[in-house]
């Protein structure tokens, strides 16, 4: 049976701040979730809850029946659950395949390192990394830190990946081959992802379904198709049509 | 799990402690005392280097498991008449569990806030034993064990040489791959499946049990422990400064920033007109090694030259 998330009324404050207020979600092993929304909408601090980096105030999160939302991130990766950064955060004092080979090495299952960092060569070729994988991760530009980020989440195996905002900054060119590459990873490993994003071509191409939030609430739930006719939706990103403005 | 291979600079400090185990016996006793002070230093600067070298957390009264340790030999040896060397093996025990005990709740703490919290156990330790009724109302304990210059050498050998070792396994393998990511990025190490929690509290462990094993064997070597001795601050910035100088987070580096800053020190105080600035001549090569290389001797080496990169590891 194929591993399950589900989150369910999901709330996380930062003092007063609230930014996250009632969200439900399932994420499943092979399907592709996009998660929209406007910034500052809560999206991130949503990922950080379902990878254990942070604690939700209220709700919970569950994995094939089993609580995981007070569990540590570390552990949360151990069940098959990994997520990316929005800004890469490579170990810029280690080579590129070390840096994926320690993700193999305590997120995957390759406890010897020498196995990890032959894992992580298969990983980064898979990735279209290996030519850079004896240099400094510090070195390396900004769309090939994404990748990096990407090859760590995938070297320690996990089932469900939260992605975030992976596709972003790219050329049209870059783009197009990106969603390739991801669509046929995601069809080699099988493995199910949360994509949040802000661009809509590669939501559009690889999630079977599409929520939105806005101000930490769900607005809207569904295909690709369906969202982008959802009034709510358009309210939130285009604002209020001004014919139905309050004066 | 296989075991991985040692590189040359394993082998050279290994020569060097044989070398000195050899000749230990033929010194005369001055200088026999001399490279034991010396080597005390060396343990306390391998055993800081175990946290703050590998993981970046400054410890900055990392001297308070040293005391701690000096204590428990003082205890150990004139309540319990233990042994002094079974007083070094108390004094490593406790600084073990003390380690446990801190480091479960600062290692949560980061950057500023650890150094901080570290300092104020250094000082709140100084303070409870200025009036514990057993360890004589802070009156300090004066050992009658004698002078045994050959077995206190040894003991610090011993200790010396275990230090190398354990810090050769956590600076290679699977937990050096895992200490090293820590040191980097904590959260994304964690992202990665790094129990980063569990793997700082047990290098500050390494770190308290050799502390204060070493800090016993102070207390033997001065036979006696003194509150303002074994407390002293002093000693802390020892440590640091002994590990900037050498390069943080190497194998070789604590030893080599050991005798570069005790040799210099015991030198300033031997020079008249150096009379009281022996600790600012200390200031002056962390200084020094501060503003031109940063990462200490051993890893501006590594980062010039490339090629050395497995020899110096």
């Amino acid at each position: 049976m194929s591993l399950r998330v589900v989150a369910a009324d999901v709330h996380k404050s930062f003092g007063g701040v609230h930014a996250v207020r009632g969200l439900s979600l399932d994420l499943e092993e092979g399907r592709v979730v996009g998660l929209i929304g406007p910034n500052g909408s809560g999206k991130t601090t949503f990922l950080g809850v379902l990878s254990g980096a942070l604690k939700a105030t209220s709700g919970s999160v569950t994995l094939d029946g089993r609580r995981i939302d007070r569990l540590s991130a570390d552990k949360v990766v151990r069940f098959g659950i990994a997520r990316t950064h929005q800004i890469p955060r490579p170990f810029p004092e280690m080579t590129v395949r070390e840096n994926v080979g320690v993700a193999a090495m305590f997120g995957g299952q390759h406890r010897d390192p020498q196995d990890a960092l032959n894992e992580a060569s298969r990983v980064l070729s898979l990735v279209g990394l290996e030519a850079s994988a004896d240099r400094s991760a510090g070195v390396l530009t900004a769309q090939e830190r994404k990748r990096l980020e990407f090859a760590r989440a995938i070297a320690t195996r996990a089932k469900v990946l939260l992605l975030d905002e992976i596709f972003a900054g790219l050329s049209p060119d870059e783009l197009r081959a990106a969603i390739g590459l991801f669509q046929k990873l995601q069809q080699e490993l099988g493995f199910g992802a949360l994509i949040v994003e802000h661009v809509m071509r590669a939501v559009f191409a690889l999630s079977d379904r599409v929520v939105v939030i806005d101000e930490g609430r769900k607005i809207a739930e569904g295909t690709p198709q369906d969202v982008v006719r959802d009034s709510a939706v358009i309210e939130a990103y285009l604002g209020v049509d001004e014919a139905h403005a309050p004066p | 799990m296989r075991l991985p291979r040692f590189s040359p600079t394993f082998y050279g400090l290994g020569l060097v402690l044989v070398v000195l185990a050899i000749l230990a016996p033929a010194l005369p006793i001055l200088s026999l005392t001399f490279l034991t002070s010396l080597l005390i230093y060396v343990a306390l600067a391998y055993s800081i280097n175990l946290i703050t070298g590998l993981t970046g957390y400054v410890s900055f009264g990392h001297v308070v498991f040293m005391g701690t340790g000096g204590y428990a030999l003082g205890y150990g040896v004139s309540a319990l008449q233990l042994s002094p060397l079974a007083g070094v093996a108390l004094g490593g025990a406790v600084g073990l569990v003390l380690a446990l005990g801190i480091g479960i709740v600062t290692l949560r703490f980061r950057g500023v806030y650890f150094a901080i919290s570290s300092l104020v156990t250094a000082l709140a330790a100084l303070q409870i034993v200025l009036v514990a009724p057993a360890l004589n109302d802070g009156q300090g304990i004066v050992l009658s064990v004698g002078f045994q210059a050959r077995s206190v050498f040894y003991s610090i050998w011993l200790i010396v040489a275990a230090e190398v070792v354990v810090t050769y396994f956590a600076t290679h393998g699977r937990l050096g791959y895992g200490i090293r990511a820590i040191k980097s990025d904590e959260d994304a190490a964690r992202a990665l499946g790094i129990d980063a929690t569990r793997l700082k509290l047990y290098v500050f462990m390494l770190s308290g049990l050799f502390a204060g094993a070493s800090g016993a064997l102070f207390a033997w070597f001065t036979s006696g422990v003194f509150p303002y001795v074994m407390f002293d601050l002093t000693f802390s910035l020892f440590m640091l400064a002994m590990i900037i100088v050498g390069g943080m987070g190497t194998n070789v580096g604590p030893f080599l920033g050991a005798v570069i800053v005790y040799v210099s020190y015991w030198y300033a105080l031997t020079v008249p007109s150096l009379l009281g600035l022996a600790f600012a001549a200390i200031g002056v090569i962390v200084i020094l090694v501060a503003l031109l290389i940063p990462e200490g001797i051993v890893g501006t080496m590594r980062r010039h030259f490339p090629g050395l990169r497995g020899i110096l590891e």
